[in-house]
């Protein structure tokens, strides 16, 4: 049962969208229903030893998980498509520029931003397509963003916030030092944004 | 508009719009653009709501504007003289094609992704190479096959040439048994035994596969009291190692021309 389940979870979250404790118990588990905690808990014993991935309850009250990189991170090339490298590149500038903004911003200021980097929304991208569509939903079906909208704004605007993936995945200072990178600064250049991620 | 360009802290877009605002409304004289005018100010009082906020944001001022210059260098953006703006291109430069995929190597470093998940067999990634080694192996087998192809047949014919002789040597060799079951003790004369009166050809066929009888011991030719030679089938094991090794001492040469053989 351990087994099946490590293999689920591994073969769901190609997709990245965070995995339902319902799913679990119907498609694996099922008449072991009992020893679920059992059964989980071991899988994700299975996932950390032997591939080195943490199973991660991103919702307490939903139950849904998402399964993460434990290892440490190593010099030199990852092996990923690059679709997928591309996606993670936008992710990680629209992510940066929401925690030094104040870890939240509204969609008309980050639209704004992107248009410096020519990505419109409503333009077809030449490497995202339908950039919109990435960001409003596939972003935020994984759980790496967060929208909401915000109570009397006519008309509806929304504020862009991390997603619990994100939160899971990158760090603050992770954040900050890619920036300070790109822009050839120390981090301590923004001092309450440092503050903030040393905490 | 460019609401985020009046809230830059450093710009006095907002003060400017309202002075603006200002002065418009001495020409107003209809209710309805007075009533514009009550949505500008409505609109005008958020950004400053919002500007002040800004003020008081714990971050410290973030210059994104420059931040995504910095992107772009970083991307191996080429920034040309010219502000013209070429297509897809902004003003200010040409993004090389795999801009994005560096911003993507740069990013893989601070996520913590678990690599997504494939199976080693049958998986997308790898399909394409499979098709090409079948190939190269079809090739080689079919090749491998063509040049087996033609061993195989001559083989075969040498086979049957083998096999056709192997099989009249048994043959006659069971008939030179049979005779001695049916008479022990009377020798054949060899002659009797090869010749065939109605094909020379065949005579010497015969002759041809006794020898083999010979050569392999099965048989023994021997001068009987006129001297002529007699054939007999050898008693096996036991005496036969001596006997083929005696046997094999001796050649014989037999001439047979089609006139004799008449």
């Amino acid at each position: 049962q351990v087994s099946e389940l490590v293999q689920f979870l591994l073969v769901k979250d190609q997709k990245k969208i965070p995995i339902k404790r319902a799913d679990m118990l119907k498609n694996v588990i099922r008449e072991y229903r009992d020893a679920y905690s059992e059964i989980v808990n071991r899988a994700g014993k299975t996932l950390q030893e032997v591939f080195g991935l943490q199973l991660v309850e991103i919702d307490s009250k939903r139950h849904t998980y998402i399964l993460i990189n434990n290892l440490p991170r190593v010099e030199g090339k990852y092996l990923c498509r690059d679709e997928e490298k591309e996606k993670m590149g936008l992710l990680l500038i629209i992510l940066s520029f929401i925690f030094m903004k104040g870890n939240s911003v509204k969609d008309s200021a980050l639209w704004e931003f992107l248009h410096l980097l020519r990505v419109y929304p409503g333009k077809q991208h030449q490497v995202f397509g339908d950039v919109r569509k990435l960001v409003t939903e596939e972003f935020v079906r994984q759980k790496y963003l967060e929208i909401t909208p915000i109570p009397l704004t006519d008309p509806q605007e929304f504020k862009y916030q991390w997603g619990p993936r994100s939160e899971k995945e990158i760090s603050k200072k992770d954040v900050l030092n890619a920036v300070a990178k790109i822009q050839g600064k120390d981090p301590t250049f923004w001092s309450s944004q440092y503050s903030e991620a040393e905490a | 508009e460019n609401r985020e360009a009046m809230l830059n802290s450093r710009s006095n877009r907002l003060t400017e719009a309202l002075e603006e605002a200002n002065a418009l409304f001495d020409g107003v004289c209809r209710a309805r653009e007075a009533a514009l005018d009550a949505q500008f100010l409505v609109l005008a009082s958020n950004i400053g709501k919002e500007k002040a906020n800004e003020l008081h944001s714990e971050m410290s001022a973030f210059d994104s504007t420059a931040f995504a210059e910095d992107l772009l260098t970083f991307m191996g953006i080429n920034r040309t003289e010219e502000t013209d703006d070429l297509e897809d291109d902004g003003p200010g430069g040409f993004l090389p094609r795999d801009a994005w995929k560096r911003m993507g190597e740069e990013a893989l470093k601070y996520f913590k992704r678990a690599p997504v998940f494939h199976y080693m067999l049958g998986s997308f990634k790898s399909e394409p190479p499979v098709p090409k080694q079948r190939i190269e192996r079809q090739k080689k087998a079919s090749r491998g096959k063509a040049e087996q192809a033609m061993p195989a047949q001559l083989k075969k014919m040498e086979e049957s040439h083998q096999e056709a002789t192997e099989k009249e040597v048994e043959r006659i060799l069971r008939i030179l048994q049979t005779h001695f079951e049916n008479d022990p003790n009377t020798p054949i004369s060899f002659f009797d035994f090869v010749i065939d009166p109605n094909s020379f050809a065949r005579t010497v066929e015969n002759m041809f596969h006794v020898s083999f009888l010979i050569r392999d011991g099965l048989a023994r030719i021997k001068l009987d009291e006129d001297e002529l030679p007699i054939i007999e089938p050898t008693k096996p094991s036991g005496a036969g190692e001596e006997d083929s090794r005696a046997g094999a001492r001796n050649q014989v040469i037999i001439r047979l021309d089609q006139r004799e053989w008449k």
